[in-house]
């Protein structure tokens, strides 16, 4: 069992986006948290796009850097998850969504990795703090 | 709670024919890395002639929009040939991502291999 409040945090090379590394290290919360495994899938998409949002954006062409993902239960049936990276400032809230309304001829092949996150994530929310680029989210048990 | 498995062979996709269309069956997880791999698979159908491609979903258990853009792709792709990708059985949560980003609406799909064969 978790200690409430208490943060767990991984440091690791953002590219390639280190998928099966965070997922695994997430997954931990997600059980401290008794999320259930519905659940589950919705966490290692939410860490997917929002890592190769990382790689794409913050840490553009062959720019290295490193993401620092933090995790902690704050209630039973609750996991908080913050993305911090150094890299270029990218609020990925500020996209314009994807117009759904498109013929697939129309339809861009790209854009929706975001619209997914602010779809699924119970909360989100970005602050560019002295340099560094956090990226919050919440999902519930009941999300 | 399941170990994660979003390694690269964690994406399988075996070809098959039913009632002479090519059926695709895609299992396990598809993302940005492994993505590529259903392209070329269906570029390699594509090259053989056809301008119909089945993809049958049943086993694909999770999809990132990286997935989502080969689809995306491989379906224009077919369609400027006077064709389609048509997808079926799809469940769960890659059923849940189709819906919230609204290709349920643009992509033929189907509820079985037998409808979408036809």
């Amino acid at each position: 069992m978790s200690v409430p409040g208490a943060t767990r945090s991984l440091t690791i090379a953002a590219k390639p986006a280190p998928l099966s590394a965070v997922t695994e290290f997430v997954r931990k919360g997600a059980l401290e948290a008794s999320l259930p495994e519905a659940r589950i899938g919705e966490l290692d998409l939410l860490i997917d796009e929002l890592l190769m949002n990382v790689s794409i954006h913050a840490y553009p062409d062959d720019m290295p850097g490193d993401v620092t993902v933090t995790y902690s239960v704050p209630a039973p049936g609750e996991l908080s998850v913050e993305l911090a990276d150094q890299g270029v400032e990218f609020n990925p809230l500020k996209t314009e969504p994807p117009d759904l309304t498109l013929s697939l001829q129309d339809r861009p092949i790209g854009g929706l990795g975001i619209h997914l996150v602010k779809t699924i994530a119970t909360s989100l929310s970005y602050r560019r703090e002295q340099g560094w680029n956090r990226l919050t989210f919440g999902i519930s048990a009941g999300s | 709670m399941p170990s994660p498995q979003n390694d690269k062979s964690s994406l399988s996709i075996e070809t098959t024919h039913v009632s002479d269309r090519v059926v695709l069956v895609v299992s396990g997880r598809m993302d940005a890395e492994n993505a590529p791999e259903f392209e070329e698979k269906c570029k390699a159908c594509i090259a053989a002639g056809h301008t119909v491609v089945v993809a049958d979903l049943s086993g694909l258990t999770y999809v990132s929009s990286m997935g989502l853009r080969s689809f995306l792709s491989v379906a224009k792709t077919l369609q400027s040939k006077g064709g389609a990708l048509r997808l079926c059985s799809m469940k769960g949560l890659v059923k849940q991502v189709f819906e919230i980003t609204g290709l349920l609406q643009v992509l033929s799909v189907y509820e079985s291999v037998e409808s979408a064969v036809l």
